[in-house]
Parts: C-alpha cells; sequence; structure tokens
C-alpha cells in the first residue's frame, strides 16, 4: 500500500479525466480492487464462452445422438428433426456471437436458453440459485462452526486419544470425495438397512407440497435437504478441523499466550480471548472464500440426490450444449468467488487490527 | 400402500428425533400432501424417465426441453395407432382403419368417433391435418413423400403422396395428435405461409418456426388416458393421472402413473428400493444382477439395432478389399465381445445381413436367407482369405498388405459406454491375436459424432441397425449415415458401387438402399431389401457385433401384474418404438394389483 504521487495533469480534457479516473485508482485501495474485480469477471467470461464453444459437439449434434441413441432413429432423420427444433444461428461467426454475449451482458441480459428456447437464463438462475444458496449454506456455517470447535479441542488436547482420534477422522472426511459419501448414504442407509426413506427424500420438496412461509413448507424443505446437507457437512467438517488444529497449535505457541498464563489468566479467558480470536483468523478468508463457491452448488451432491439446484442445471446444460446456461452458470460462480474475495480483502483489515496497521 | 405410508411417516420422525434438527422437520409434513400427489395415489404405476422441472420444462411438445415423457408420451396425446412388430399388425389408437389406394397414391385414414380431448372438445380430423401442418414447418421427414392432406369429413383423412412409399403408413400412424385447442392457430399461421409460396429458407417461415419454439401452453390437453398433474411436479418425480374422458381410459386400471426423474445412478436406487415397476434404462451388468438377487424379473427387449466395428477407407487401404474384412469377420468370436459388453442383453448376429435377424426371414425368402454367410468363427478360413489376397504376416506375426502397409491400427470408442469400451477391448485382443495389431483408443462420448463425421478415426465403434420395422432404415444407417454422401465429413469413405459376386455384377448401393423404400409395392421392396442384404453380406462395409437388448427391471407383485411370459409376441416390440408397456396398459394385459 505505498502512495502513489499524481501525475502532471494533461492539457486534453479527456485525457485529463482519464488521468484523474486512472489516479483515482491508483490511489484507492478499495476502488483497485473492485477494478480489478470487474477485469477478472470479464477475463472469465470471455474466456468461458469460447471454452464452452471448444467442447465436442454442439446442441444440434448433441440433440441428434440423443435422439440415435434413445430412440433409434436413423441419423437423417434425427438431423431433420433436431434442425428443425433448434432455431439457432451456429454459422454464425464467433466474434460477432461473441460481441452480442457481451454486448447484452453489459445490459444484464445472459440470454435465453438455447435447449428452453425462449427462457431466459436469470429466469433458470432464479428459479435454481435460491436452493442451492439455502442448502450450501446452511451446509457451510454447520460445517465451518462444527470444524472449528472440534479443531479447537484437537489441539488444546493436542495428544490425547481425543486429539489421535478426531485427526484421524478429520483426515479421512477430508479425503473422501463427495459423490462418495452420497452414494453411501443411499445404498447402505436407504437400500439396503432400510433406515431412511431415501426414496421419499428425493428431490427439494415433496409432491403437492404449496411453497410458501408455512411451517409444512419449512420442514418439508428441512426435510428434503437433510441428505444433502449431511453429505457437505461431513466432506467438509474435516478441512475446517485440521486447518483450526493447525492454527490454534501455533497460537498456542506465541509468546503472549504464554504471557497471559504468567499472568494468571483463566484458561478460560485464554482460549477464548487470547487463542480462539487469533486462531480463527486465518480461517476467515478461507470462510468467505467458500461462501463464493456457495453459488456454484455441487454438481455431483445436486444430481445424486436430484436437488433443485445450480449445479443440477448445469449438469443438464452441459450434457445438452446448452451455452447461454453453461455461461451463466459459470459467470454466477465467477462473480460470487470474485466478490468474496474482495469482500475479504476488504474486510481483512478490520477483523485484524495488525493488518489495519500495516496499511 | 396405507400400511408403507405409515411406516414412511414414522421413519422421518425418527430421523428428526436422532437429533438432526433438519430431519425433525419430517415428522410434519402432512400425510394428506404425500397421499393425494405421489406414491400410493390409488392404483399406481410407477415408472422412471429423465425430465426437466419449469422454467426449463414445458408443454409445447413440438419444442425441446418438453414434457413429453418419452415411451409415457404415447398416453397423453396419443398417436394413431402402435405397432406389433412380431405381427406386422397394428393397434389403432385414434384411428380405427386405414388402407392405400395404390393408384391414386393416397393413404386414407379413419379416425376414432366419439373420442373427446380433455377440454371436452370433440377429436377430428382438424387436429390430424393441424398437427401434419405444423410438422411441414418443422421439416418433418413425412412431408419428402406428402403432397397434401385433404379431410373429406371431420373423421377421414387423405394423404396423397408426391412420392409413393410404404413408409408413409409408420410415419402417419405413429404420430402423436396435438390438440387443435392449442396448436390450432400455429396451423394455420402455417398454412398462410404455404399459400403465400414461401419455403423454409424464407424469414417468415423461421419467425413462425421461433415463435412456436417459445411457445408455452399453461397446460395440456390431452386425448389419452393421463396427463401431468402439475401440482405433483418436483424434481424428483411426477404424477400423470387419469383423464376419465379419453376413450381409452376404461381399458387402463391404473389410476395414476408416478414417473421418477433422473438417468441411470438416480433411478438405480429407487429400482432396488422396489419403488419401480418398469425401467428403461441401461444398467450395467453388476446392477442387472443385484435386481436378479433380489428377484426381479429382466426384460430384453430387442433395440434392432447395437454396434459395429466400422473402418475408415481412406486412412485403412488395406482393408479395402472385400476379402480381409470377410478374414476379419471369421476372426472374432462374437459372442466374446457381447458377453463382455451387456451379458445377456447382446445378441451377436447370425446371419449378417445388416439387418435385425428378427426381421431376416420376414423381408427374405428361405433361399435367400440360405445364400447368407453367417461368418461363424474360423481362424482357419480367415488365414485362408487373407493369404488369398496376397497378404503376409512379418516376423512380428503382423499382416503386412501386398503395397507393405502393416496392418496396426487404433480402434477408436466412447469411454464413458462401458459396454461399448469392454467390446473394443474384445474386438482389439482378437484382431491382435489374428495378426491385425489393434489398439484401443478412448474418447469422450460427445466427440463420437464430430470425429466419425470428420473421418478422424481408423476404426471405430458405431451404430448399425435402426428402430424401425423397415430395413431401408437400417441399411441407410449401416451404408449411408457415416459415409461421405450423407455426413459433413468423409467419415467412413467408403464407395458405394461396388461388385457384388452374389448379384452377379457391378451395383449402386446408394440407389438400391434408396429405391427399397420407395414405392407401394411392397414384394418389389422385398425383393431390393434381399438384393441389398445379399451385397452387405458379402462385402462387410462394417461388421456388427452384437444387436442390443433392453435389460429392463419389472418387478412383478408389488403394484402391477400381468407382464407376458417369455416368449409372447409383444415381446418382439422395440421398447422405444412402440413400446410394449403402453400397450400392454392400453389392452388392460398389464393390470394394478
Amino acid at each position: 500500500m505505498v502512495a502513489v504521487s499524481p501525475p502532471a495533469p494533461p492539457s486534453d480534457t479527456l485525457a485529463a479525466s482519464v488521468a484523474l479516473a486512472w489516479y483515482a485508482v491508483r490511489s484507492n485501495y478499495v476502488l483497485q480492487r473492485v477494478v480489478k474485480a470487474i477485469v477478472t469477471v470479464f477475463a472469465v467470461a470471455t474466456l468461458t464462452f469460447f471454452l464452452v464453444r471448444l467442447m465436442p459437439g454442439n446442441p444440434i449434434e448433441q440433440y441428434i445422438g440423443q435422439l440415435i441413441a434413445q430412440y433409434g432413429l436413423p441419423y437423417s432423420e434425427a438431423r431433420d428433426q433436431a434442425a428443425s427444433l433448434f432455431v439457432i444461428d451456429l454459422d454464425q461467426p464467433m466474434y460477432l456471437q461473441y460481441l452480442g454475449y457481451i454486448g447484452k451482458l453489459a445490459q444484464g441480459d445472459l440470454g435465453t436458453s438455447i435447449k428452453s428456447q425462449g427462457v431466459k437464463v436469470t429466469t433458470i438462475i432464479v428459479a435454481f440459485l435460491p436452493w442451492t444458496l439455502f442448502c450450501v449454506g446452511i451446509s457451510l456455517i454447520v460445517s465451518f462452526v462444527l470444524g472449528i470447535v472440534l479443531g479447537a479441542v484437537m489441539a488444546y488436547w493436542r495428544g490425547s486419544v481425543v486429539d489421535y482420534g478426531l485427526t484421524m477422522i478429520g483426515s479421512l472426511l477430508h479425503s473422501i470425495p463427495n459423490y462418495l459419501i452420497a452414494m453411501i448414504l443411499i445404498i447402505f442407509l436407504g437400500v439396503r438397512w432400510e433406515l431412511l426413506p431415501v426414496v421419499k427424500m428425493r428431490g427439494s420438496m415433496s409432491p403437492g407440497i404449496q411453497p410458501g412461509f408455512t411451517l409444512t413448507f419449512v420442514l418439508d424443505v428441512l426435510f428434503h435437504a437433510t441428505l444433502p446437507i449431511i453429505t457437505y457437512v461431513v466432506t467438509t467438517v474435516g478441512t475446517w478441523m485440521l486447518t483450526m488444529k493447525a492454527s490454534t497449535t501455533a497460537t498456542l505457541e506465541e509468546d503472549y499466550v504464554s504471557f497471559a498464563r504468567a499472568k494468571g489468566l483463566s484458561d478460560g479467558r485464554i482460549r477464548t480471548a487470547y487463542v480462539g480470536r487469533n486462531a480463527i483468523l486465518p480461517l476467515f478468508t478461507q470462510f468467505t472464500l467458500s461462501i463464493g463457491f456457495v453459488f456454484g452448488g455441487s454438481v455431483l451432491i445436486e444430481s445424486i440426490f436430484v436437488y433443485r439446484g445450480i449445479g443440477q442445471i448445469l449438469v443438464s446444460a452441459v450434457s445438452g450444449r446448452d451455452y447461454p446456461v453453461m455461461q451463466g452458470c459459470f459467470l454466477i460462480t465467477t462473480v460470487s468467488v470474485v466478490f468474496a474475495n474482495l469482500l475479504a480483502d476488504l474486510l481483512y483489515g478490520y477483523i485484524d487490527p495488525r493488518v489495519r496497521v500495516g496499511q | 400402500m396405507t400400511q408403507g405410508f405409515t411406516s414412511g411417516v414414522r421413519r422421518r420422525q425418527a430421523i428428526g428425533l436422532a437429533g438432526a434438527v433438519l430431519g425433525a422437520a419430517s415428522g410434519a409434513i402432512p400425510a394428506t400432501a404425500l397421499a393425494q400427489y405421489g406414491m400410493g395415489a390409488g392404483k399406481a404405476f410407477n415408472g422412471a424417465w429423465p425430465y426437466d422441472m419449469p422454467p426449463t420444462g414445458h408443454y409445447n411438445s413440438y419444442a425441446t426441453g418438453n414434457l413429453n415423457l418419452g415411451i409415457y408420451y404415447d398416453l397423453m396425446e396419443m398417436p394413431l395407432g402402435m405397432y406389433y412388430w412380431a405381427t406386422g399388425t397394428w393397434m389403432p389408437l385414434m384411428a380405427t382403419s386405414w388402407e392405400t389406394n395404390v393408384e391414386k397414391a393416397t393413404f386414407q385414414v379413419k379416425l376414432r368417433q366419439g373420442a373427446k380431448w380433455s377440454d371436452g372438445s370433440s377429436f377430428g380430423s382438424k387436429d390430424v391435418v393441424n398437427t401434419f401442418m405444423i410438422q411441414k414447418l418443422l421439416n418433418n421427414v413425412v412431408w419428402r413423400y406428402l403432397d397434401r392432406i385433404e379431410t373429406p369429413d371431420d373423421y377421414t383423412v387423405n394423404f396423397i403422396m408426391a412420392k409413393p412409399t410404404t413408409t408413409v403408413e409408420r410415419y402417419v400412424l405413429r404420430m402423436q395428435i396435438r390438440p387443435s385447442a392449442i396448436y390450432g392457430e400455429w396451423a394455420n399461421k402455417v398454412r398462410d405461409i404455404v399459400n403465400k409460396g414461401l419455403t423454409s429458407d424464407s424469414d417468415e417461415w423461421k419467425a413462425v418456426r421461433k415463435d412456436l419454439s417459445e411457445f408455452r401452453p399453461k397446460s395440456q390437453v390431452v386425448s389419452g388416458p393421463f396427463s401431468i398433474d402439475q401440482r405433483s411436479m418436483t424434481e424428483a418425480q411426477l404424477t400423470l393421472v387419469k383423464n376419465a374422458s379419453s376413450w381409452a381410459a376404461k381399458n387402463v386400471t391404473f389410476d395414476s402413473i408416478t414417473l421418477y426423474n433422473g438417468e441411470t445412478p438416480t433411478v438405480t436406487p429407487i429400482v432396488l428400493s422396489k419403488e419401480v415397476d418398469y425401467a428403461t434404462h441401461g444398467f450395467p451388468p453388476a446392477t442387472e444382477k443385484a435386481f436378479k438377487d433380489l428377484g426381479f424379473r429382466i426384460l430384453r427387449p430387442p433395440t434392432y439395432a447395437g454396434p459395429a466395428l466400422y473402418f475408415n477407407y481412406a486412412k485403412m487401404p488395406a482393408i479395402a478389399p472385400k476379402a480381409v474384412r470377410q478374414a476379419i469377420a471369421h476372426a472374432i468370436r462374437r459372442e466374446i465381445g457381447a458377453a463382455a459388453a451387456l451379458g445377456e442383453s447382446a445378441e451377436p448376429p447370425k446371419f449378417m445381413a445388416g439387418f435385425s435377424d428378427r426381421l431376416v426371414e420376414k423381408w427374405m425368402t428361405p433361399d435367400q436367407v440360405a445364400k447368407l454367410n453367417r461368418y461363424d468363427y474360423n481362424l482357419a478360413t480367415a488365414e485362408s482369405l487373407m493369404s488369398g489376397a496376397g497378404y503376409k504376416k512379418g516376423s512380428d506375426g503382423v499382416y503386412v498388405s501386398p503395397d507393405g502397409e502393416r496392418m496396426e491400427y487404433e480402434v477408436t470408442v466412447p469411454a464413458e459406454f462401458a459396454d461399448n469400451s469392454a467390446l473394443a477391448q474384445a474386438v482389439a485382443e482378437q484382431l491382435t491375436a489374428f495378426g491385425i495389431k489393434t489398439a484401443v483408443r478412448l474418447i469422450t462420448f460427445t466427440q463420437l459424432t464430430p470425429d466419425t463425421q470428420a473421418g478422424n478415426f481408423q476404426m471405430v465403434i458405431q451404430g448399425w441397425g435402426s428402430g424401425n420395422p423397415h430395413p431401408h432404415f437400417a441399411f441407410v444407417q449401416n451404408l449411408v449415415t457415416w459415409n461421405t454422401p450423407a455426413g459433413a465429413g468423409p467419415a467412413m469413405a467408403y464407395p458405394l458401387i461396388q461388385r457384388v459376386d452374389a448379384l452377379g455384377g457391378e451395383v449402386d448401393l446408394d440407389a438400391m438402399v434408396t429405391a427399397s423404400a420407395q414405392g407401394l409395392d411392397k414384394d418389389a421392396q422385398k425383393d431390393l431389401i434381399a438384393r441389398v442384404a445379399l451385397a452387405y453380406n458379402e462385402l462387410l462395409p462394417n461388421i456388427p457385433q452384437y444387436e442390443r437388448l433392453g435389460n429392463n427391471p419389472a418387478p412383478e407383485g408389488f403394484r402391477v401384474k400381468g407382464w407376458p411370459p417369455v416368449g409372447d409376441p409383444i415381446w418382439e416390440n422395440s421398447p422405444y418404438a412402440d413400446s410394449f408397456v403402453i400397450m400392454l396398459m392400453l389392452d388392460g394385459t398389464l393390470q394394478a394389483i
């Protein structure tokens, strides 16, 4: 955060305005970060646009393949059917398609779905995103809280049976992929042992339940979110536990903790005011970034539990090469991660006074 | 079902009590909601089919992303008829009779009188002609052969052919008829642009097509015995409820059909939980074994298609002599690949005629069938054919062509399809052992079609045969689809003018295949089909490895009874083209318990 000297003001008015804007950006940390975030989003949106089109096959070819595989149609018939159903011009030069996309994006228009023509991508995202935010958001909070409590416990009683046991569990959970946990829950708890009604728990709500601010609806939604949330928590809590343990252990070695002990402060006060507060700081950035990833949902978990969400719609869009929907989903994730990162940068100084002093 | 539901609620409460605050929610879900909309609604049939929820999914059956629900679509917007593949006869649905007038090149259909749509309006010829008008907008293949459609009265429709062909019968009778109440105005728009003399290249035509694709009816109007209950729809399942006003409603003993949403991985646990009465998903052999262990019956309907070994003639000059391909056919024990791929659900072809063995004796005389070389596994014959063509093995045991081409190749296969990968591996091992060194090249499945069309392969596992009872379509698939004249690229680049000893000279295969579906004289078509089959059998432009059968779990005794025994002619039906499940429901054979 080195201060930058203002450049000499140019005589030309436009140039002067640009120079002033540039100076304003260079001299303001917050503005700098915001501009960087916007540039990052633009770059990712551009890359995404071209990358999705580099994927093998286009929406029409995918649909032809589907008709042949699923209904055994002859190629020529499938091709005619697909060509007439998709009202898109894939032969338009790529740069024109790109300019059209960026132009609309600047106006907040993410385009319309190719697969479900006429339906705006924003409509689809608005319909699916809240479910992802609800499910992954709750999971993140539960996992984070559980992880820091257990991590602190492991650090305080390091070397004990509790530490070894929890470390082993944390490492194990940290290393198992979420889709495997999801399948284990379904196959063993649901199918083999019949402990959970997994068939009724599929989806995000029960048939016939009317959405609204009613107890019935809220409880039903929670019922259906149980398995996805358990899966998220189980597969992420290990990471929080191990990180918190490492951070707390390091903090316990700090001089100011020894000094506090020498002063005769109570264990409780040392744990909360001296150790806990400082140990949690490194996790703050990680937590904020995780908030960003909440918007991306989880492709595998939502697919396995047939849970309504961005992940599920992304799978469908990728398999059908629905470019605008794919771009919309990736953009949402990008924007949320970039701005979560920005938020972490901006808030960190307020949380850690040492950084603020440094600034 | 009441008992099952009660235990379900108790289990929900148990989850809550277990401490998961989230799970506690389950206890308070009103029983009425589930009983009314989910499993247990009257006499239910439970199936599975993937679908998209709104706003992506919708009720416009002419647009992509619609909620047509695959085979179950025939129970909603009913077609004119469905086909019995074993007997070559039809089950009349919205049509009651039909005939072809050869002299007038007209296919006349008499419609069911007294049939009603679910909105109370009468079904009639206007609905049929409107449906086909919109199909004209969409360039449906039937309009390659039709000149115009006339409706002499409310229950008669005449399809006048510009290019007479027997295939029009199936195109017309299998068409699901849409209600004029919803689509009538669109048919009028098409009439307007057709009357103006516009074609599908015109802007106005494209604009109507675009508008139609964006049209979203608020609800369904159906002629069949079921319609989607919108309130029942979730990502997990939806329920089709009985449409009592349908003429077919009285034949069907089920009150509702619940369809679970999802592809194979997500549907498998539901099948294992005994909540699905029939599923068409392609289950892997290990899952199939689990179904069998539970006592489920596995139905194996023929799909009339399967994987074949295709060659790229532009990249493998050594494969050009037919003797080499005949040798390869003799050198591969097709049973090995079939068993590795799909176990009992893969049936190696006996006749190697280019279309399903099940159809061969319907289209060819015994004398013609006797002329077909069955290419039984015989290494001595294979080696003799190779040496006869001048091919010799090098010191490493790999064949070298007379032009010096060492026969070392790759066979391309989609990595995600475990059955095709296993087949490719079996083929590669056998060819390598024979002296044609072959490696398996795995690519992602979405790359397969573009790569095949572009000719980016040496050998590839691609489809042969077709889910259409007329062999013409199988030959189109085998000879034209992945070949230079049809595709965007060179594909297999096989010349279709060939000398065929069995036919006594040079023939134009493309012309023969095209002609095999033309005209209204089925005997003449049979003669052409037999000639193409003999040519295919001799030339083997590609080598069919097996015909794929379904492996559809159909657990009996939970909610459903009446599945016909093994050997019943209905099992000859293609599971997608003319679903036997739907036909068995409609004729009352498949019943609710």
